[in-house]
């Protein structure tokens, strides 16, 4: 067993699990990061672009909601799958924000149910799960463990973020770079989803996954309601947070190759959670120092879409899909790097998936 | 192979409901019931928070990495030698949050994915009018071979009446403050018995028990009517309820009650169920 990570065994479990369709919802407006650093409240001498990569984020616009983003999401990721939402054993909702018709949050009944209705997942078992910007990966994580075992054949992720609004929170009271605001700069909205089923006997699918957390730095990265005005407001130690990825994620990293058998030299594409261009770049260089090998392709996504908080991975996927970048037989590995420190890790061989993608049914 | 109860604690706020946070309550229950069943911090493999209300509504991080580091539980990297890392995440399911994470615990236990899992829950938060506040608890569960532990969960969900129950955030431009509001119909109460007394059956069917065999009932404690309720609906002597307090911390805080009168000791087969807004509700059979 490894020691850091919590894991399903690869050989646990009688089935295998796979990804059968991914689906994404992106808002039609447009903000560049031209436009977001203009609005800014105070003068200041940032140029955000340059340094994170990001060109423009999609911003919801009225009525649109967390809610709405995740729905047409798995609307989306069902009209590209080969099941109905009667189908579906299991609905889990893993964004961090919940907006829903007027409601900046909503506690109660969770998201899961508002979306299982909507979309008709009426067999479906249902709850919200929060992690961060991990939540995605983590309902994922989850779902494995479900299928693998026959508890369940298949169930969906979900996702729905409007959370662009944190960077407007962020352009009021900004004053400098050093500002703890500075990652909601980076933030757009999106909704997410991805339909987990058990794979046909001998097929492959999901090959490792495994999740741990890093809370002795639980406070880096903190969002909540602002106190006099509507909205939130998120405060990140950006710089604390990618020095101690860096320390922790690759020791943290050896121990799945050596559980897993694989080499970072293995992977043909390693998508990370989609902060900045910048930050992604330097956490390979670190990554290729330590290891004396680099992945064959890192994915960046964030020049269209910014950060999008738990969708990012599989705004990235979806991307990839659509575009035939990959093949059969290739080795992605999902990398989560979310607030808490949460970090997770989704090792997926690619199958006919990449045919399907594009195919509605 | 599954898990079972290994101790259960509850922590109280002994001013004001709403004059001690979530986080602080959920540190207490986590740290009485980890010298309750005799574990260091370390032995937790797993940590999920099924509080639905927190002080200023933080909505990230997962609280239950706060209490991962608040507690102890392997904070750095890498973990204390000989143990495993611990992983946290939260889970919202109303008042069903508690059997849900169990439900997920159990699944992972089966996997052999972890050995000890921490399941927290408390309701807080700094405005007065708030109803819910000042109790949370923690359950530790452990995985296990023998015959004690959770048999079989049934989870199920009533859309028709999801309008009857909903807790949100809003802002409130008059006040110019944001503001949780709660809509309770006064139907809530009656269709969460009738919805939750439909799921218990099944569940009593599919496992082939009768009302008759439930020893002790561990049951929500929102709304406030429903431990006594169900116990009508389902015939069972009100005295097998024992009484709890509090919202997503409810059934643990009755389920401390019965331990420690040495109720749970005495039972061989417990019923749990629990409802919330959605309309929501997830039931367990536990075999001791």
């Amino acid at each position: 067993m490894s020691p850091s990570w919590m894991l399903v065994e690869p050989d646990a479990g009688a089935h295998v699990a796979r990804f059968e369709s991914v689906g994404v919802k992106l808002p039609e407006r447009r903000l560049t990061t031209r436009e977001l650093m203009a609005s800014t409240a105070h003068r200041q001498h940032i140029d955000l672009e340059r340094l994170t990569g990001i060109r423009e984020r999609r911003v919801g616009a009225p009525g649109e909601t967390s809610f709405t983003l995740a729905v047409d999401a798995a609307r989306d990721c069902l009209a590209r799958s080969r099941h109905r939402a009667e189908d579906l054993d299991m609905l889990v909702c893993a964004s961090i924000t919940r907006s829903i018709d007027g409601a900046e949050y909503r506690f109660e009944p969770p998201l899961s149910a508002s979306i299982r209705e909507a979309i008709g997942a009426r067999r479906a078992i249902h709850f919200d799960l929060s992690n961060a910007c991990a939540g995605m990966l983590t309902g994922v994580f989850v779902l494995n463990d479900f299928i693998r075992r026959g508890a369940i054949e298949r169930g969906m992720v979900v996702s729905g973020e409007l959370i662009s609004g944190l960077g407007t929170t962020a352009a009021r009271e900004i004053r400098s770079i050093y500002s703890r605001q500075l990652a909601s700069l980076t933030l757009g909205d999106a909704g997410a989803a991805v339909l987990v089923e058990r794979a046909p006997s001998g097929k492959a699918g999901i090959a490792f996954a495994g999740f741990t957390t890093i809370s002795e730095h639980s406070r880096l990265c903190l969002g909540m309601p602002t106190r006099r005005s509507p909205g939130a407001r998120m405060t990140t130690k950006a710089r604390t947070i990618h020095r101690v990825a860096m320390e922790d994620a690759p020791p943290l990293l050896d121990e799945i190759f050596g559980e897993s058998g694989l080499g970072l030299d293995d992977i043909d594409y390693l998508v990370p959670h989609q902060t900045s261009a910048r930050a992604i770049v330097a956490g390979e260089r670190e990554l290729a120092a330590r290891f004396g090998v680099k992945p064959k392709h890192t994915v960046i996504n964030v020049e269209d879409f910014g950060n999008t908080a738990s969708t990012t991975h599989f705004l990235a996927l979806h991307r990839y899909l659509t575009e035939g970048r990959m093949r059969e037989g290739d080795k992605v590995m999902l990398l989560a790097l979310a607030s808490g420190l949460e970090i997770g890790v989704i090792v997926l061989v690619m199958d006919e998936l990449v045919r399907d993608h594009g195919r509605s049914h | 192979m599954g898990v079972r109860i290994d101790w259960v604690a509850a922590a109280r706020s002994r001013r004001a409901p709403w004059s001690r946070g979530a986080l602080r309550l959920t540190d207490a229950a986590a740290r009485a019931c980890l010298a309750g069943g005799g574990h260091e911090a370390s032995d937790v493999d797993l940590l999920v928070n099924v509080g639905l209300y927190k002080e200023k509504n933080l909505a990230e991080p997962a609280l239950a990495s706060i209490i991962q580091e608040d507690i102890g539980a392997n904070p750095g990297h890498p973990p204390v030698a000989g143990h495993h890392g611990t992983f946290s995440f939260d889970v919202a399911n109303g008042g069903c949050g508690v059997l849900t994470a169990a439900h997920l615990v159990d699944g992972f236990a089966r996997s052999g994915a972890m050995r000890l899992a921490l399941v927290v829950a408390a309701d807080a938060d700094p405005s007065p009018a708030f109803r819910f506040g000042g109790v949370g608890a923690a359950m530790l569960l452990e995985t296990t071979d023998g015959d004690e532990g959770f048999d079989a969960f049934e989870l199920r969900t009533f859309p028709e009446h999801a309008r009857l129950f909903e807790a949100s955030l809003v802002w409130e431009p008059r006040r110019g403050r944001h503001a949780i509001v709660v809509r309770e119909d006064p139907a809530f109460a009656a269709r969460a018995v009738e919805c939750a007394a439909t799921v218990v059956h099944a569940l009593l069917d599919r496992s082939r028990v009768s009302p008759s065999e439930i020893d002790l009932v561990i049951a929500s404690q929102q709304p406030a009517s429903f431990p006594d309720a169900i116990a009508r609906a389902l015939g069972v002597d009100a005295a097998r309820v024992p009484a709890g307090a509090g919202h997503t911390a409810g059934p643990l805080v009755a389920l401390e009650a019965a331990m420690r009168s040495g109720r749970f000791a005495a039972s061989r087969r417990v019923l749990f169920v629990t409802v919330g807004a959605g309309l929501a509700v997830v039931a367990a059979l536990y075999r001791r």
